[in-house]
């Protein structure tokens, strides 16, 4: 395949919190991440981003784009996930895509980072429902199927999954936010904490 | 085979051939190097040397490709050894691939190996306990497998010798069914482990202990002389350790014996079988075929120490045929290859504390928590099944962080600090009964890369299994209820044999040469210049982990050989 092989370490990316180049934005429709497994166009890489942004924007602290989260997606899709997985991934990736294009008549690439967000949070709060819902239907009802989840949910499940974790395991987040200790010199059993003050 | 000139045959000869470099295998070497004996160690795998090359040791998270995530096609390639809880992107290369190593199971089971020096010891979770007479008693209280030829008293000194080499953590806990050692510090229970080991104390008689387990919590000099440092609670172990804080065979063993000057290491030799000669009476040598070349070669010693790991034991005993030993080197007993067993892990149980709050933990544990020496048939039969199951004890708390929302409010939920409630839970260590239905074989018509034979492995579960795991299920719930824990959720797992990754016997110790394989001191009763040191040796599996034993089996069975010789010599 001659897609424009644009990482090849997505280490080297987390590690260095890199800003990716804007030059790497190849305009004939080829995505910038080299995939083996996952077939996608530009644009489809590009909602991914967008999406990926949105769960988790820059604000006074780096967001997923400047962490290079959104490739980190992408190639773990494409590495640690199955054929059945991919294909749920890509058809909810165009189930997503629809669903914006029905609420806003224009795809979610397409839409102001605020009408993202609101597409968002509405999407979040829709699956809690429906969570909501089976989990009180399987109370009443022990034998209840629960529904498939709709491939939009499982697309958005992966994405906002993977989102996390390379949030949690980057090294900006292992250094900045949470401290992670590779030689901790000590085990401490009893370890005195204050109890938390309830009202 | 090629010609071979006088030279070559004594550069080929030692005074004693060690087959394997892990666990058992470098305490043999490092106690036949000590004593002056010129060592061959062969080991079928590549060279680890201790830090050099423990490639991701000192790696961050957010340096591994996959953050530590197994890829799917690697997986998928290694449905097998996948299966193994410490298969992870920092410590794959130190386990051998499904299709790299082709077995033939005759019925599921889950063989993880590690091919390299050092074996598997760079893979242990590093859990040693002393087995006791309860044990050592088993199989001649109930009748099962054959009376072990051996007695505590008669290993203690060695597991003294070992643990002092080695550096075993743990408290004296006072216990006669689980001895006490030459103890470095232990690592202590938390705030709910101490709280629940009080409690089963009062209201059981039963114990929760500091889990031992071989890290040096504080070392003594003769660590120090290894090179080796402090445990620096990394709990990153499974990669190599730097600071060379636990025992593993590349850290301590291996480097002692070859300083000693006799020992010479040879990797990518994979011992075919062991020459019998029959006109002498004796086993003469071994053969060996090199992984690179594939070339055949003979070496020669006056003694052999097998110690491949217990199913690979077997197998090179299986596949030294002669006219004397049709069926396997030793054999006359037909036991070879039979009684294999195993520990069963398959169950496991979890729940929610209330309170503790005021405590929590810093820094990691390396010895993982508590461990719950077995209780039940100890004194008396008292239940529907044979022997008995220790268990695994930890409790932890956590962040309150959550993957909830998006934008910022995500960000604050992922970085809160505050500690969430404790959680406990157990895993179940059960002793299976040896019996002639489970066995090892060699597959007749499919053979290795290196034109070995296949081993077949035919082993089961049984009834008394079923038994005894649902009798854990149940002690486990109601002393977790008991204690006031909550939303107690027991569970059991389809689990092959195999997977708890003690795999023992095949060829057992015995006192009497019809049923059994090896002597009192691990000699083969038939062939009484090879000694098998490792799990193949166990007549019966305990429920402890057996690793510990392993070492100070191979250490006593050179102690006695060597004895034997000076005897011969003055
Ligand atoms: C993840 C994990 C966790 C574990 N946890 C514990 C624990 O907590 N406590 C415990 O006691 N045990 C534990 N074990 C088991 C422990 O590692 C083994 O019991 C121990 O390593 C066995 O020692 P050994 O010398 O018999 O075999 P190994 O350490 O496996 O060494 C055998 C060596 O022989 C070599 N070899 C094999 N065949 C041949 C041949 N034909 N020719 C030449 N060389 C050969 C192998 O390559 C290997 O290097 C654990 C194992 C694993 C993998």
């Amino acid at each position: 395949m001659n897609r424009r092989i644009a990482i090849r370490n997505m280490a080297l990316i987390l590690g260095s919190a890199a800003v990716l180049p804007s030059c790497f934005n190849d305009k004939k429709g080829k995505p910038v991440v080299e995939l083996k497994h996952l077939e996608i166009d530009a644009d489809q890489e590009n909602l991914v981003t967008n999406l990926a942004e949105t769960i988790l924007p820059r604000t006074s602290t780096p967001g997923a784009k400047e962490l290079g989260i959104n490739l980190f997606i992408l190639k773990m899709i494409d590495d640690c996930t199955g054929k059945e997985q991919q294909d749920a991934f890509k058809a909810g990736l165009k189930e997503f895509d629809e669903a914006a294009e029905k609420k806003y008549g224009k795809s979610f690439n397409q839409l102001t980072q605020q009408e993202r967000t609101a597409f968002v949070v509405d999407l979040e709060k829709q699956a809690k429902e429906r969570g909501a819902k089976e989990e009180a239907a399987v109370k009443a009802d022990k034998n209840h199927k629960p529904e498939e989840p709709a491939k939009l949910d499982t697309f958005y499940g992966m994405v906002k999954g993977y989102t996390v974790f390379g949030y949690t395991t980057s090294q900006y987040f292992m250094t900045k936010q949470v401290v992670y200790e590779l030689v901790p010199g000590r085990y401490n059993a009893m370890f005195p904490v204050k109890k938390k003050a309830t009202a | 085979m090629a010609f071979l000139n006088i030279d070559s045959v004594k550069e080929r000869t030692f005074d004693a051939i060690v087959i394997g470099s892990g666990m058992s295998g470098s305490w043999a070497a490092k106690e036949l190097g000590e004593k002056g004996l010129k060592t061959l160690v062969l080991e079928r795998g590549r060279d680890v040397k201790h830090i050099k090359d423990y490639p991701t040791t000192n790696l961050y998270p957010w340096e591994f490709p996959h953050h530590g995530v197994i890829p799917e096609d690697v997986q998928k390639a290694n449905p097998i050894v996948n299966r193994c809880y410490a298969f992870g992107e920092d410590a794959a290369h130190f386990f051998v691939k499904d299709a790299e190593h082709p077995y033939v199971q005759e019925k599921p089971f889950d063989w993880i190996r590690g091919y390299q020096v050092g074996g598997k010891s760079l893979l242990w979770a590093r859990q040693t306990q002393r087995w006791s007479d309860f044990d050592f008693e088993g199989p001649a209280r109930d009748g099962f497998a054959v009376d072990w030829p051996i007695r505590y008293k008669d290993i203690a000194p060695w597991y003294s010798h070992v643990e002092k080499f080695a550096g075993i953590s743990g408290n004296r806990d006072g216990l006669p069914h689980l001895p006490d050692g030459e103890f470095l510090p232990a690592f202590p229970l938390n705030a709910v482990e101490s709280y629940f080991s009080k409690h089963v104390k009062t209201k059981y008689s039963r114990d929760v202990i500091s889990a031992r387990c071989a890290h040096l919590s504080k070392p003594n000099p003769i660590h120090l002389q290894q090179g080796r440092a402090q445990c620096q609670e990394r709990t990153l172990c499974q990669r190599g350790c730097p600071f060379g804080g636990y025992f593993s065979a590349n850290s301590s063993t291996m480097p002692w014996a070859l300083k000693t000057g006799n020992v010479t290491l040879r990797p990518f030799s994979v011992v075919e079988s062991i020459i019998y000669n029959e006109k002498l009476g004796k086993a003469t040598g071994v053969r060996v075929i090199d992984t690179n070349t594939k070339e055949a070669i003979d070496y020669h010693a006056d003694v052999i120490f097998l110690n491949a790991a217990a199913l690979n034991s077997n197998l090179v005993l299986l596949n030294s045929t002669s006219n004397r030993f049709p069926n396997g080197l030793g054999n006359d007993s037909g036991t070879l290859g039979k009684y294999v067993a195993f520990h069963n892990y398959s169950a496991h149980i979890s729940a929610e504390v209330e309170g503790f709050e005021e405590w929590a933990t810093d820094g990691r544990n390396p010895a993982g928590g508590g461990y719950i020496p077995r209780f039940r048939n100890l004194h008396k039969q008292e239940t529907n099944f044979l022997r008995g199951y220790g268990a695994g004890l930890s409790a932890y708390r956590g962040r309150t962080s959550s993957g909830e929302g998006i934008g910022d409010e995500l960000k604050q939920n992922l970085a809160k600090k505050d500690l969430g409630p404790w959680r406990v839970g157990s895993h179940m260590m059960g002793e299976t009964i040896p019996k002639e239905s489970n066995y090892v074989a060699l597959d007749k018509s499919k053979k290795d890369p290196w034109g070995i034979p296949q081993l077949k492995i035919s082993v089961d579960y049984d009834d008394n299994d079923a038994k005894m795991k649902a009798d854990y299920l149940a002690q486990l719930t109601e002393m977790f209820t008991s204690a006031g824990f909550k939303n107690i959720k027991g569970e059991s797992d389809h689990r092959a044999p195999g997977l708890d990754i003690h795999e023992m016997g095949g060829v057992r110790m015995g006192n009497d040469p019809k049923t059994s394989m090896l002597d009192k001191w691990h000699r083969l009763h038939a062939c009484q210049n090879v000694y098998v040191t490792d799990g193949a040796s166990m007549t019966s599996t305990s429920y402890q982990n057996p690793s510990l034993t392993y070492m100070a089996f191979a250490a006593r069975a050179v102690d006695h050989y060597v004895g034997e010789k000076k005897k011969l010599n003055s």
